[in-house]
């Protein structure tokens, strides 16, 4: 692998200069001729009958083009179990519930519309909690399923679980057990980008959409089903993808401004536009799911891991999303970080009146890994073993299978465990925090990395076409959404194809113009997108080689008969490049073409536009140009979700956080000191854009660790905006990080690459507790480990009575 | 939020425009249209800014205090090596209200005048007992800071009537003075925070001031806590008791950022750290 020219090299990212310059194109700065702007009317309570709405006043507002309810509209039914509609008819469940729509012609004018309509309700208790919404009796938020089939209880009907080896048995082998309580908050994804969207139909009902989405392929279908309800079937919606501004999992699923945009724009012929601000960001769109899990775990005398017990329960909100199959990817760690023989994981995911959720980075896996993590501390200390050591003796290795089924090809995790402990002289350092204040933790992780197969396919289409100048052209389904997809991808297709990195340009996305792709998460963007690149990369210089054995003799013909004209020096090249010319022998790098064991003469190297421009107009017989499509589906399986047993990604990343912390004893506060973060990563493809992605995962797993809540009371949003939502500052930041990046070289990978957006999240939270543990001696089980829970732990450590 | 906007030329003429009905006076704006645009108030008809007026804007060291114009940008009142030298609870105040941005536009008044109960300028002022100059349509008086503050949003200022000054009598020889404080994060509102002001005199705490921010309705002075300490010596004992006496004489609330709890134990906490001598305090405390 020695012989790349730009993978692995430092480069920086294409979109960068518009990016500072302000010249990229969010949703925000999109205007259409036409455009009216959009704005919902949302419920006043939490659970309420909707008794009538009155949307006169709104109507005689000047400026309003449009009023739309779900009495004088076509039901939409949206959502991952279609239990939810764009607006809603009989009864609202949420604070968030969309009642009614405007379309104005100016965005305060719609707003103030918005809040002219008058709604009466009958208000209904409701349930804020799993708990009190698992009670016996307890109010149902949904009464009927999407089929209209009654319905018993608060239970979300999708089943995740996984039971193996003997659990008791696993008990009985157990010298050590510890068992806990650990919570997740819900917390909001906070893309600087806001949520918005531009509907258009043309005069033929078809709807170009441009959205906000990381899954342009699964929406069109969802929005293709939306136009049937209004009465255009065989309509299309084309799906357009503007610069993101931030996903983070707030575009793996449709959300009901986008239908109400549609209908909005359907009822008044025009483009509608939809923006939320960010308030409305926070109180309206769905956040990442709370959790709580319980947790068991046993090891034997010598710390070997006897069995894995978790039970965790989620709360939905009132609708369910594709945020629901979280569990789908608790499933990888719950089984398979670290080796474990005996294991029981369910789940349950609860109906309440609570904004309903949706996906966030990690996608389950930092709410699964914080308790496990914490826990594995927690046994390690009951053992009396260093908890390095413990996560050492149950490392997982490469080529085993893991209870569920997953195929582990190449595995670092080893290596990141090692690296981490000499990175923080851990032999040393740990175990002397209390008296000092200072502690040092670690947690690992482990994450699908080759793909995540939750869909019937995950695969990723890729066109390559090429122009008459030797750019290279490049359409792909999936969203750059700020992680640097399009730099990893273009360094791939100049490295696979044989041009200069400015030679590969992207394209936007737009469903009419990419090839199907399943969409952008669980940190398959540039595995699959690189892996399909190179497949297609080869068909080009596959065909390219073929038209060149005719065409390239006679550029180096030409070239050679300009050079003896011009060249009194010239010698012919000792070199039957005629006999050269096969499509075996060809080398296409940095754009130029040349054939194998040639010496180095400008004559016998043909540019790769002049190349293509002599076979596009290539006098006898007709010229071509060229495009080549490939279609990546990874070998992988879609899951048995209730036995939790499948191989759903093509490869496993690994990686081991650690860190010190400092605390402050009288306040409670937490500070980390330093960080170090080791990620398999497969292999490096920009390190750029890759210590990019951990660098913003890390701020993201401090942030939960110890900031950030999405407060609520009764299901309404408390804290809506970045003044009581907090997120780490660099301020916050301010310490040293050390990441180390392990290379495993994958054999599935593109160039040996790794998946790597999510894993940098997911063990940053238990490795702080555990360090927080290892200076003061209390163990917080709830995120966000505040200052505040700090002291009243110290507080009760030191009268003597432990915390919980 | 349509409003008129009003640029006054001179403070005869702000007062004139801000007696007039429904209007709201604008320095740096950074509270009030931030208001504004949540809808926490409604908008005012007219708008009259008194931002850059000369008679705010200056800052003049007179007969032992330091008059700080109420229109003066924090940015440029920390930059002042007055304060930097003698108002050191003021500095430590003003470098961590918002960000530098906000500290360029943000005045000093407005920060006042708004009456937060988590105003950082107001617990250092209060401890170095700052007069308020405020001038009316029916003439000028002046203040003590702490007769200023009403309750949350309220101050004694009358409609229309202008704070044009902050008077600062400058410590003499000896005296002391801190500020602390937490938050959340950086650039957050206080979750509490306390200004202390005194001279060690033969390791005894004389003259000794004290004021709490964000832990009541308004900003405060903690006079039962000040009458316990005055003239005592700094033993750990007396100031665990002083402790206790200033988280019971706090009256905080719990909210988004702390709890009535843990805002006492803050309290408490900065205290103590605020009075014990340099070298007994804890390593990396704030």
């Amino acid at each position: 692998m020695s012989e790349e020219h730009f993978i692995g090299v430092e480069t920086a990212r294409p979109d960068a200069p518009d990016k500072v310059s302000g010249r990229t194109q969010y949703v925000h700065d999109i205007a259409v001729p036409g455009m009216l702007w959009g704005a919902i009317r949302f419920s006043d309570h939490a659970h309420a009958r909707i008794k009538h709405v009155d949307t006169s006043a709104a109507e005689r507002l000047p400026g309003v083009k449009a009023v739309i309810t779900a009495y004088n509209t076509p039901e939409v039914r949206i959502g991952f179990l279609r239990d939810n509609f764009a607006l809603k008819r009989d009864k609202v469940r949420q604070y968030r519930d969309e009642i009614a729509a405007v379309a104005a012609s100016d965005p305060d004018t719609a707003r103030e519309a918005a809040s002219l309509i008058r709604v009466e309700y009958e208000p209904l208790p409701g349930v804020f909690s799993p708990e009190e919404a698992l009670v016996e009796g307890a109010v149902l938020v949904h009464e009927t399923d999407a089929r209209g089939r009654p319905r018993a209880d608060n239970v979300v009907p999708v089943r995740f679980a996984h039971h193996s080896g003997d659990i008791e048995a696993g008990k009985r082998a157990s010298k050590f057990i510890v068992e806990g309580e650990y919570t997740v908050p819900l917390i909001q994804q906070s893309c600087l980008g806001t949520a918005g969207c531009i509907a258009s139909f043309d005069a033929r009902g078809n709807l170009t959409l441009i959205a906000k989405t990381q899954i342009p392929f699964l929406v069109q279908r969802d929005f293709n089903k939306a136009l049937e309800a209004l009465g255009l079937e065989g309509r299309n919606v084309r799906v357009v993808v503007p610069a993101l501004g931030g996903g983070f999992g707030t575009g793996l699923d449709t959300h009901a401004y986008e239908y109400i945009a549609m209908l909005l724009a359907w009822r008044t012929g025009q483009p509608v536009k939809i923006l939320y601000n960010r308030e409305e960001e926070f109180a309206y769109l769905s956040p990442r799911q709370s959790a709580t899990s319980r947790i068991r775990q046993g090891c034997d005398e010598n710390g070997k891991l006897t069995f894995r017990e978790i039970e965790v329960v989620q709360d939905n909100g009132a609708y369910t999303s594709w945020g629901a199959t979280f569990p789908s990817v608790m499933l990888v760690p719950a089984t398979s970080l670290y080796r474990v023989s005996n294991i029981s994981f369910e789940s349950k995911i609860v109906y309440t009146n609570n904004t309903y959720c949706q996906a966030m980075r990690g996608y389950g896996n930092p709410e699964i890994t914080w308790p496990i993590e914490s826990s594995i501390d927690e046994l390690a200390e009951q053992a009396g073993m260093d908890p390095y050591e413990m996560r050492l003796l149950n490392c997982n290795q490469p080529g085993e299978t893991t209870p569920m089924g997953l195929k582990i090809t190449t595995c670092g995790l080893k290596e990141c465990l090692d690296r981490t402990a000499e990175k923080l002289d851990w032999g040393t350092n740990r175990g002397k925090g209390k008296g000092v204040s200072r502690g040092f933790g670690m947690a690992s992780v482990i994450n699908v990395a080759g793909g995540g197969k939750i869909y019937r396919s995950d695969g990723s289409g890729i066109i390559l076409k090429l122009d008459d100048y030797g750019n290279v052209n490049v359409s792909y389904g999936g969203v750059e959404m700020g992680q640097g997809l399009h730099s990893a991808l273009i360094l791939t297709v100049a490295e696979a194809f044989g041009v200069k990195p400015d030679q590969v340009v992207i394209n936007q996305t737009d469903t009419a113009t990419c090839p199907w792709d399943v969409g952008t998460h669980a940190s398959r963007g540039a595995f699959m997108a690189c892996n399909a690149a190179v497949m297609a990369a080869r068909k080009l210089r596959q065909r390219l080689f073929e038209w060149a054995e005719e065409i390239y003799p006679q550029q180096v013909e030409e070239s050679l008969t300009k050079a003896r004209k011009h060249n009194p020096e010239f010698r012919e090249p000792e070199f039957d490049w005629r006999a050269a010319a096969s499509r075996d022998r060809f080398e296409l790098a940095d754009g130029i073409l040349r054939v194998q064991g040639a010496p180095d003469r400008p004559e016998l190297q043909v540019e790769l536009g002049r190349l293509l421009r002599a076979i596009h107009f290539r006098k006898q017989g007709g010229g071509t140009t060229f495009a080549e499509e490939a279609f990546y589906e990874p070998p992988t399986d879609l899951p048995d979700w209730e036995r939790g047993y499948g191989n759903m990604s093509a490869t496993y990343a690994f990686g081991t956080q650690g860190v010190e912390v400092y605390v402050d004893e009288e306040t409670g506060e937490v500070r980390i000191v330093r960080l170090v973060a080791a990620h398999d990563v497969g292999r490096v493809l920009n390190p750029q854009t890759l210590r990019g992605q951990i660098y913003g995962a890390l701020a993201q797993g401090v942030g939960y660790a110890l900031y950030e809540e999405v407060h609520t009371d009764k299901g309404r949003v408390l804290n809506p905006g970045f003044t009581d939502y907090k997120l780490p500052t660099a301020c916050e930041m301010n310490f040293p990080i050390h990441i180390e990046l392990i290379e495993t070289n994958d054999p599935e990978g593109p160039f040996g690459a790794k998946g790597v957006g999510e894993p940098g999240l997911v063990p940053t939270a238990p490795a702080i507790a555990n360090a927080i543990y290892d200076a003061v001696g209390v163990r917080i089980r709830d995120l966000p480990i505040t200052p505040e829970k700090v002291l009243r732990a110290l507080k009760h450590q030191r009268a003597g009575s432990p915390v919980r | 939020m349509a409003y008129e906007y009003h640029r006054s030329g001179s403070l005869e003429e702000a007062l004139v425009l801000a007696a007039g009905d429904d209007s709201a006076l604008i320095a740096g704006g950074t509270d009030l249209l931030v208001a504004l645009r949540k809808r926490k108030r409604p908008a005012p008809r007219h708008m009259v800014s008194i931002r850059s007026l000369p008679e705010l804007a200056e800052v003049s060291e007179q007969a032992g205090s330091l008059h700080i114009g109420a229109g003066v940008p924090m940015a440029d009142v920390l930059a002042n090596t007055v304060v930097r030298e003698h108002l050191p609870a003021l500095t430590a105040a003003l470098a961590v209200i918002g960000s530098r941005q906000i500290r360029n536009v943000a005045t000093l008044g407005g920060n006042l005048c708004n009456a937060s109960p988590a105003a950082d300028s107001a617990p250092p002022l209060l401890v170095y007992e700052a007069t308020l100059e405020l001038a009316g349509s029916s003439g000028r008086r002046e203040i003590a800071i702490s007769d200023f503050f009403l309750g949350p949003g309220r101050t004694v200022l009358r409609p229309g009537e202008i704070m044009t000054a902050i008077r600062v009598p400058l410590p003499g020889a000896g005296a002391q003075s801190a500020f602390l404080r937490r938050s959340r994060v950086a650039m957050d509102l206080a979750t509490a925070s306390l200004a202390a002001a005194y001279t060690a005199r033969d390791g005894k705490l004389i003259n000794l001031r004290l004021a709490a921010g964000a832990v009541a309705p308004t900003p405060l002075r903690l006079r039962r806590t000040e009458a316990f300490l005055e003239g005592k010596p700094v033993a750990e004992e007396t100031l665990a008791e002083a402790a206790e006496i200033a988280r019971s004489e706090v009256a905080p609330i719990s909210d988004l950022r702390g709890s009535e709890w843990y805002r006492r134990e803050l309290i408490g906490v900065f205290l103590s750290r605020a009075l014990r001598p340099r070298s007994t305090r804890m390593k990396g405390s704030a």
